[in-house]
C-alpha cells in the first residue's frame, strides 16, 4: 500500500469548463494546503481525490486506493465540504450517528463515536439540536465532526476555518495539529494565507486549473528565482550596516526599515549571502536578529499568483 | 450480501424511510392512495342505505318473500295475479298516459309500479294495463358486478394512477431529491458501495410504497366488504373467492410497486425533470394493449394486467379501440408474468446501479 496520495498527469473538465489540468502531485503525511484565488481548482482537487467527482484523465490513489472505490477509500478519508446541506429533520448527534452506522458500524459503536467526534469539536450542548437551527460555525463544526468521527488517516477539509471565531479557529488548528503530529494527512484549502502560513508543512499553489508550486513553503520560495530572496536584519545601526554590506557582490538592494531599526535587504542567493555575512567584519553593530523576510506563503502567493483575492 | 452490506442497507432504510412517510412534498401520495378508499366508503354507505331501504319495504309487505317468489313473476301475468302471489305492493305508483290511437282518438294507458322486497333483494315489476310488461329484479348482493367494479377500478385508477404516480413521487426522489436538496454528498462521503446504497434507497423506496398502497388496497378491501352482512361476508370471503382476490390483489400491488419502483429509481438518476419520463411511461403503460408482442413485454402493466385475479368484461357495441384497452387480449400465465415484472424490474436495477457509479457531486449544474 503506498503512503502518499499520488495525482498522475490528473486533468477534470466539466463540460468545456477547466477544473484542474495535468496535475501531479504525490502527497506526504502532515498538513498541505491547497492555496489558489476563487475557481483555481482547489474544491475540485478535492473532490476528485474524494471520489465526488470523476477524473476526465490521468490517475488518483489515496494511500493506494482507487477513488472510484468509495467503500474501502471512505475507510480511510473523511471529508468536511463546503456544502452546506445536510439531511432534512437530524440533529447535530443523528447527522453523525447516520453517518457512522451507513459506515457500518454497530450501533452502540456508532453512539460512542459519534459523542466522542461532537467533543473534539466542541459541540456537546448543541448536539442534540437539529442541524437546520445551528449557525454557519456550528454547521462548519458538525461537518469536521463527521470528516473526524470514524478517526481516518486523511482528512480531506474544505475551507474548514469559515464562520469559525477565533477561539474555535485555534482549537481547530490545533486538532489539525494533533492528527498531522499522529501521522495522518491533513489537506486543507484556504485563501486565508496567514492561516495557511501558520499551520501548513507543505503548500500546493493553484491558479487557473493548474498547480503551480508544490512542496515546503521554503523551498518553493527558493526556485522563485525571478523574485530575490528580503531578509530583515534589526540592528542599532542600520545605515552603518548597510554602507558595510554593499561591499558584499551578493547583495541587490538594501533599504532601511521605517521604524529605523532594521535593514531590509534583498539577495539573489541567500545561502552565500548568509555565507558572506560571517565573514563580514561588523564594527560592533549589535545584531538582534535576521530573519526571511517574504519566504511565507503570501509573498509565495504573490510571487506567482498575483495578489488578486487575496486575504491577509 | 455480506453483513456490512446488510447493516449499511438498514442504515439506508432507516434515514430514507423517516425522510419518506414525513415529507411535506410527498402528502399528495397519501391522498392518492385514500382516494379509492374514499371512494369505496361512499359505495359502501350508499348500499348500506339501499339495504336499509330495501329491508323497510320488505318489513311494509303482507307477508315475508323469497327470492324464489320473486323469481316467480312472469311478463304478460296480471296484476291481481302478481298481487295474489306477492300481496299488496308495499311501494306502488300508477300514472295515466294518454295516447293517440291509429283512428286518431284518445286513450288512456294505465301505468303501474309494483316494488317488493324478500328484504335483500328488490323486484320492480312494470303493469300496462293490468298486464306484467317489464321485471326488473335487483339483487342486493351481486358479487360478479361488485367483483367487476373493484376490478375496474384496481385496474384503471388504482395500478394505471395511484401507484404508478405515487411510485414516481417516492422513487424519483431517491436520488433527485437528495441532488435538489444538495444533501447527496452525505451518502457519498460514506465508506458504501454505490449499488449497495442504490439497493438501500430501492428497499426503503418500496418499503414506503408497499406501506402505503398495501394498506391503501386493504382498507379498500375492507370498505367494500362493509356493506355485506355477515352471512353474505362469509359467502363472498369463501365461496366466491373473496379472500383470494384480496391477497391477489395486495400481490399485485407488491408487485407494481417492484416494477414501477426499479423504472422510477433509475429515471430519477437519467433525467433532471420528471415529467418527461412520466409522461413517456405513462403513454407506453397506456399504448401498451397496441404494441407488437415483443414489445409489451417491456412494460409493466402487461405483467400486472394478466395477474388481476377478474377479468373486465367488454360490453356489447363498444368501440374496438377501448375494447382492446379494457380486455386482456394476450394474457400470460401468472408464473410468467411475475417472473417478466422481476426481469423488468431486475433490467432496471442493473441500469441504476451503472448509473449510481457515475454519479458525480455537481450542484452548482442543476
Amino acid at each position: 500500500m503506498s503512503d502518499r496520495i499520488i495525482f498522475e498527469d490528473v486533468s477534470k473538465f466539466y463540460g468545456e469548463i477547466l477544473g484542474v489540468n495535468r496535475v501531479n502531485l504525490s502527497i506526504p503525511p502532515g498538513i498541505t494546503s491547497l492555496v489558489g484565488p476563487n475557481g483555481s481548482g482547489k474544491t475540485t482537487l478535492m473532490n476528485l481525490m474524494t471520489g465526488l467527482v470523476k477524473r476526465s484523465r490521468g490517475k488518483i490513489q489515496v494511500l493506494g486506493i482507487a477513488t472510484d472505490d468509495p467503500e474501502n477509500l471512505f475507510k480511510v478519508v473523511g471529508y468536511s465540504t463546503q456544502f452546506d446541506a445536510f439531511p432534512k429533520g437530524l440533529t447535530g448527534f443523528q447527522f453523525i450517528y447516520s453517518y457512522l452506522c451507513l459506515s457500518g458500524m454497530e450501533e452502540r459503536e456508532a453512539e460512542r463515536a459519534a459523542w466522542q467526534a461532537i467533543e473534539r469539536v466542541n459541540l456537546i450542548e448543541a448536539a442534540t439540536r437539529k442541524v437546520a437551527a445551528y449557525s454557519k460555525g456550528m454547521r462548519q463544526r458538525i461537518r469536521l465532526a463527521q470528516a473526524l468521527a470514524h478517526n481516518p488517516k486523511v482528512l480531506v477539509l474544505d475551507e474548514p476555518l469559515n464562520g469559525l471565531d477565533p477561539l474555535a479557529r485555534a482549537e481547530m488548528i490545533a486538532l489539525f495539529r494533533a492528527s498531522a503530529a499522529e501521522g495522518c494527512y491533513v489537506i486543507i484549502s484556504s485563501h486565508i494565507l496567514h492561516e495557511v502560513d501558520v499551520i501548513s508543512d507543505q503548500v500546493i499553489l493553484l491558479s487557473n486549473g493548474y498547480v503551480v508550486a508544490e512542496g515546503q513553503i521554503q523551498s518553493v520560495r527558493n526556485e522563485i528565482q525571478e523574485h530575490p530572496t528580503q531578509i530583515l536584519i534589526r540592528c542599532d545601526r542600520p545605515r552603518d550596516l548597510a554602507a558595510r554590506l554593499f561591499q558584499s557582490e551578493y547583495m541587490i538592494e538594501a533599504s532601511i526599515h521605517k521604524d529605523g531599526r532594521g535593514l531590509l535587504l534583498k539577495t539573489r542567493d541567500a545561502d552565500r549571502f548568509y555565507l558572506a555575512m560571517n565573514e563580514l567584519a561588523l564594527d560592533g553593530i549589535q545584531i538582534e536578529s535576521i530573519a526571511p523576510a517574504d519566504d511565507d506563503v503570501l509573498s509565495v502567493y504573490e510571487y506567482l499568483i498575483g495578489n488578486e483575492e487575496v486575504v491577509r | 450480501m455480506n453483513r456490512l452490506w446488510w447493516r449499511q442497507v438498514k442504515a439506508v432504510i432507516r434515514l430514507e424511510l423517516k425522510k419518506t412517510f414525513f415529507a411535506k412534498r410527498g402528502l399528495w401520495i397519501y391522498v392518492l392512495a385514500a382516494l379509492p378508499v374514499g371512494l369505496f366508503l361512499l359505495y359502501a354507505v350508499a348500499m348500506a342505505n339501499q339495504h336499509h331501504r330495501t329491508a323497510s319495504i320488505a318489513r311494509q309487505g303482507d307477508k315475508p318473500l323469497t327470492y324464489q317468489d320473486l323469481l316467480a313473476v312472469k311478463r304478460g301475468m296480471t296484476g291481481q295475479e302478481v298481487i295474489g302471489m306477492l300481496g299488496k305492493p308495499p311501494v306502488n305508483f300508477h300514472w295515466v298516459e294518454p295516447r293517440r290511437t291509429e283512428s286518431g282518438s284518445t286513450e288512456q294507458v294505465q301505468h303501474e309500479e309494483y316494488r317488493y322486497s324478500d328484504g335483500q333483494n328488490d323486484i320492480y315489476i312494470s303493469l300496462v294495463n293490468g298486464e306484467v310488461q317489464n321485471v326488473v329484479i335487483q339483487e342486493g348482493y351481486n358479487f360478479g358486478q361488485d367483483a367487476v367494479m373493484f376490478a375496474g377500478v384496481f385496474q384503471f385508477f388504482f395500478l394505471r394512477l395511484a401507484v404508478f404516480f405515487g411510485c414516481l413521487g417516492i422513487f424519483m426522489n431517491l436520488f433527485r431529491g437528495e441532488v435538489l436538496d444538495k444533501s447527496l454528498h452525505f451518502y457519498f462521503l460514506s465508506p458504501i458501495r454505490r449499488d449497495v446504497l442504490m439497493i438501500g434507497k430501492f428497499l426503503a423506496g418500496l418499503l414506503a410504497t408497499c406501506t402505503i398502497f398495501v394498506i391503501s388496497e386493504l382498507l379498500q378491501t375492507a370498505a367494500f366488504f362493509w356493506h355485506f352482512n355477515d352471512r353474505t361476508l362469509n359467502l363472498y370471503i369463501y365461496q366466491h373467492h373473496g379472500l383470494e382476490h384480496a391477497a391477489i390483489y395486495v400481490g399485485v400491488t407488491i408487485l407494481a410497486c417492484i416494477g414501477y419502483g426499479a423504472f422510477f429509481l433509475v429515471a430519477g438518476m437519467l433525467f433532471r425533470n420528471p415529467i418527461v419520463p412520466a409522461a413517456a411511461a405513462l403513454i407506453w403503460e397506456g399504448i401498451n394493449p397496441f404494441l407488437p408482442a415483443v414489445l409489451k413485454q417491456f412494460s409493466v402493466i402487461y405483467y400486472l394486467k394478466s395477474l388481476c385475479p377478474v377479468e373486465i368484461p367488454v360490453s356489447p357495441g363498444t368501440p374496438p379501440l377501448f375494447a382492446l384497452l379494457i380486455s386482456n387480449a394476450d394474457p400470460i400465465s401468472p408464473p410468467l408474468a411475475i417472473t417478466g415484472i422481476l426481469i423488468v424490474a431486475s433490467l432496471a436495477l442493473f441500469v441504476s446501479s451503472v448509473q449510481v457509479r457515475r454519479m458525480e457531486i455537481n450542484y452548482t449544474s442543476e
